[in-house]
């Protein structure tokens, strides 16, 4: 479970998260939804203890645990994987991950394991042992996400996955997804592509001008925004007033 | 803006360090060409530059000790030729072309006696020419001397001769006698080339660090690698210090190969003419690692701590050049204002390390201070260094921006 609450957060002068609340509940996947610049990535970054909360920042808490306090307790718990995917090219595909085991301390055995299970998921085994130096997007995004996942989070934070990548690379993103889902782990997934988030999301967090416009399930959206098409859904939905959303946010939050 | 610091972000943890470095140096390793040419380079230094020096001392010795002068037409000067022969001068033809040749710097100053000298010099109006380009400072400027000295020689003995067949004493014509003593031996000469070994093997320590520690740092910011990397609840110190003991062994492997290419050409290679120059003793080169050891790394702390602030390898490169600038060129300045050795010097980077060497090379006496603050100036700087950066690996400004 994750819990944001009232999250705020500013950069100089641009406010890029303002006030968001929402819950993402354990054994399902919450989309988070929102066009770019809408505060999505920061949003994310301060889930993954990336970004500082500051004082009157609101607060985020994963598993119980508040992430201002406890970000190492966070951290082994949750998998976050944002746009910043970058392997190092001189080492093998299972090298790279292999060192986000050991730097986390996990027993090699354990470790293989766990490796060994994503790789049959993902079809990586032609890939695991060459040098990550002229990998495909979609090969880079499999090492990328096993080597967030290779400690076996309960919280798996995925910003944009699919960003890039060809059909058959994210078909096979989204049963992974679908399988930690039966896993029992908690989900988030942010998107700007509306489609992909209805096909996956069990429940919907529309975010805008660093705001909550609207949430719900695919179905809750359509009727909320009265058009009869998610494309159509999902504009209507983000330019709902952000201070009239924030306001009947907060009220659904109290209830 | 710092990311959440609690918990053991800063305690040391010493598996970190490890798998960090162990890392580090695998991967680096992996980059053969960088390696390669690192390794080489500085194992080739030692070789170079002791052969350079050797070929430069020989050509001073040779020019010290030649007696020849080039004549053209000395046949037609027979008086000259006696004084020259009596002189214990060759006397050799000149290259056909060797006006051109002069001017290109490539023959020795040339006198050139014309046909009617004897008639002349009978009736005392006798000349020569001298052929020299006096813009050039290797072949003929020390020939131009030995000519003009020949022949005001020839000149003071006939005029001598000449007032003596009138009844006047030869001594009239000097009234100051000049007697030369050249204290400076060639090797005392080359000896101010003492200053390269030094310099050299200094500044190849200092640029061998510098693509590994950029690499690390600005590199893995380049790459997006950094932000993964610090989702990893480790200690970000320890992490940092892993970093830096990579450079730290690039930097020490560097200085004991460069160390290593000395001793092989000393020992293995006849350069009978450093032998008077130089010759190193086992507790010279000792002298040498004992300084050499702890100042690459520190330099490469130094070096990682301004990478960390370009946002892609080309970047830090730039910013990193300027450090290099000013390092290499501190004891060039100090060369230029002649400075002399003083314990002020050993707090300088750099400065402190130089002077110690040289002195190593000359085996001048040394003291402990001589070792122990250069050291403690190394450990301060890496000090500093590792505190920084890893201060600076948690702001967010280092993070996020990418270029």
């Amino acid at each position: 479970m994750i819990e944001v609450r009232d999250l705020k957060k500013s950069f100089g002068n641009v406010t890029a998260v303002n006030g968001v609340t929402f819950n993402a509940k354990s054994g399902a996947i919450t989309g988070l939804l929102g066009p770019n610049g809408a505060g999505k990535t920061t949003t994310i970054r301060m889930i993954g203890t990336l970004v500082g909360i500051g004082a009157g920042g609101g607060s985020v808490s994963v598993n119980g645990l508040d992430v201002a306090t406890n970000a190492d307790a966070v951290r082994q718990t949750s998998g976050l994987l944002t746009d910043a995917r970058g392997l190092y090219i001189r080492m093998t595909a299972h090298e790279n991950i292999r060192y986000y085991a050991d730097l986390r301390g996990i027993d090699p055995a354990k470790s293989e394991a766990t490796i060994a299970r994503y790789v049959g998921w993902l079809d990586m085994k032609d890939i695991l042992d060459r040098r990550t130096d002229g990998f495909s997007q979609g090969e880079k995004m499999k090492v990328a996400i096993v080597r967030a996942l290779v400690h076996e989070p309960s919280h798996v934070i995925l910003d944009e996955p699919t960003n890039g990548l060809d059909v058959m690379t994210t078909r096979a993103l989204r049963e992974l997804v679908k399988r930690l889902r039966v896993e029992g782990r908690t989900v988030m997934f942010s998107s700007h592509i509306m489609q992909e988030v209805a096909a996956l999301c069990d429940e919907i967090i529309i975010i805008s001008k660093g705001r909550v416009t609207a949430q719900g399930t695919t179905n809750e959206l359509l009727s909320m925004s009265g058009k009869d098409n998610l494309e159509d859904a999902f504009v209507a939905l983000a330019e709902i007033d952000a201070e009239h959303a924030h306001q009947t946010q907060r009220e659904a939050a109290l209830k | 803006m710092k990311m959440p610091t609690k918990s053991r972000m800063n305690a040391l943890n010493f598996k970190t360090i490890f798998t960090v470095l162990k890392k580090e140096l695998r991967d680096h390793l992996r980059d053969r060409r960088t390696a390669l040419m690192i390794f080489v380079s500085s194992i080739a230094v030692g070789p170079l530059v002791l052969i350079g020096m050797s070929y430069f001392i020989s050509s001073i010795e040779e020019k010290a000790e030649k007696r020849e002068v080039f004549v053209q037409n000395i046949a037609h000067a027979p008086q000259l030729a006696n004084f020259m022969a009596r002189q214990d001068f060759t006397v050799k033809e000149p290259k056909p072309d060797f006006r051109e040749l002069i001017g290109q710097g490539k023959h020795d100053a040339v006198l050139v006696i014309p046909n009617d000298f004897t008639e002349k010099f009978v009736t005392g109006k006798a000349d020569v020419e001298l052929v020299y380009d006096d813009t050039r400072q290797d072949a003929s400027a020390q020939s131009i001397g030995i000519l003009r000295r020949v022949v005001q020689g020839f000149n003071r003995e006939v005029s001598g001769q000449r007032l003596v067949a009138r009844g006047i004493s030869g001594k009239i014509l000097t009234a100051v006698e000049i007697q030369e003593t050249n204290m400076g031996t060639p090797a005392q000469r080359a000896a101010m080339l003492l200053f390269i070994i030094p310099w050299l093997t200094l500044i190849v320590g200092i640029t061998g660090c510098m693509a590994v520690a950029i690499d690390m740092t600005a590199g893995e910011r380049e790459r997006g690698s950094l932000e993964p990397l610090l989702m990893n609840p480790i200690s970000r110190v320890s992490m940092i210090i892993g970093k830096w003991l990579a450079v730290a062994c690039y930097g020490m492997g560097i200085v004991l190969l460069l160390l290593a290419g000395f001793w092989a050409t000393l020992t293995f290679y006849p350069l009978p003419k450093i032998a008077s120059v130089v010759t190193l003793s086992s507790a010279q080169y000792l002298g040498f690692a004992v300084m050499l050891l702890p100042f690459t790394p520190a330099i490469g702390s130094l070096q990682m701590l301004i990478a960390t602030y370009g946002r892609s390898f080309k970047e830090a490169q730039t910013y990193v050049s300027y450090l290099y600038t000013v390092v290499s060129f501190i004891p060039v300045i100090a060369m230029f204002a002649q400075l002399k050795d003083a314990t002020w010097q050993l707090f300088v980077p750099m400065l402190g390390q130089m002077m110690v060497l040289t002195r190593i090379l000359r085996g001048e006496h040394l003291e402990a201070m001589h070792f122990l603050i250069p050291l403690g100036i190394c450990l301060a700087i890496a000090l500093f260094s590792v505190t920084m950066l890893t201060r600076l690996m948690g702001q967010e400004k280092i993070i996020f921006a990418r270029s």
